[in-house]
């Protein structure tokens, strides 16, 4: 990999991990959009999820603040590892 | 504006799961066609990014929230809709696998609302009024493709029953309206932070260029 590539990496997942281990403690905790309508047009907006997810509401249940700075941070890195295997593997000129 | 599961008919969610996976095919034809090995790195750097930044939500008015979603960011910088669509695909589908943000049965929808419609609106508005400056487009086109996804989500609120249409259309509008300011915002820094770390890369001289244009100057 080319230099200039590898900082653009490295540098990304910085800015990327900074905001993923703030979000815990900066993120607004109001409804967003969606749920907000919700609670005030339905008469019964808690809804049950179909399947039991393992980091529900990116927290780890019982972890508390620095559970939750995990999940966000452990998600990122999956996320960047999975975006660049897809990618390699469909890009062209293969 | 993640649907969960429970507010849309399983009979219509499958609807929403055939259109995104169609919309699936054809992101991931573009990615054999033109995804450039050099675009890999900043395809997976914006991929983390923006699974990080979803998490951030903004206080709005009305005790309300919202966060950038990143679809006509992800359309403008690679200069196709379906690398929108490709990328929030692989977010969402995390996000509601792991984190239970976002319903498995409304995964459809939400790949509809948030990649599908806010990649094309992105996409094709940033087009059509990049004329009067790049910039001013681009946060128009962040801004529209928020607030029509919102838009289609209402609808889809309302044909499932789920939200009333005059009501649904107005809150999920009116918050939207104001979250896409922060998506017009953000898509703005980010693609010029992009454009001058990167000009090999994404810049609005060389936009919507193929490679060889652009190498052949």
């Amino acid at each position: 990999m080319k230099s200039r590539d590898k900082k653009l990496l490295i540098g990304g997942v910085i800015i990327a991990l900074i905001i993923a281990v703030l979000a815990p403690f900066l993120a607004s905790s109001n409804p967003d959009g969606l749920e907000s309508t919700a609670e005030k047009v339905m008469p019964n907006p808690e809804t049950e999820p179909a399947i039991e997810s393992p980091l529900p509401d990116y927290t780890i249940p019982g972890f508390g603040k620095e559970g939750e700075v995990l999940a966000l941070v452990v998600g990122t890195i999956v996320v960047l590892i999975i975006a660049y295997g897809i990618s390699a593997a469909l890009k062209a000129g293969k | 504006m993640h649907i969960p599961d429970g507010f849309i008919p399983i009979s219509q969610c499958i609807i929403y799961w055939i259109i995104a996976l169609v919309a699936l095919y054809f992101s991931v034809r573009w990615a054999s066609a033109k995804l450039e090995e050099r675009q890999i790195p900043l395809f997976a750097v914006l991929a983390a990014g923006i699974f990080a930044i979803q998490a951030m939500n903004v206080p709005i008015l009305w005790g309300t929230s919202g966060h950038m979603v990143g679809a006509a960011l992800i359309a403008i910088i690679f200069a196709s809709p379906w690398a929108a669509v490709l990328l929030l695909s692989i977010v969402l589908i995390l996000q509601g696998l792991i984190f239970g943000d976002g319903g498995i049965t409304a995964l459809g929808a939400n790949i509809l609302n948030m990649g599908i419609i806010g990649g094309f609106v992105g996409y094709y508005l940033f087009k059509g009024t990049k004329s009067i400056g790049e910039i001013p487009a681009v946060f128009i086109a962040a801004w529209a493709s928020i607030f029509l996804a919102a838009i289609a989500c209402a609808i889809e609120m309302w044909i499932a029953g789920t939200f009333p249409l005059d009501k649904g259309l107005a809150m999920m509008g009116l918050y939207h309206a104001v979250i896409g300011i922060i998506e017009g915002v953000l898509t703005v820094v980010i693609v010029l932070a992009v454009q001058s770390a990167r000009p090999d890369l994404f810049s609005f001289k060389d936009w919507g260029k193929e490679k060889a244009e652009v190498l052949s100057k």
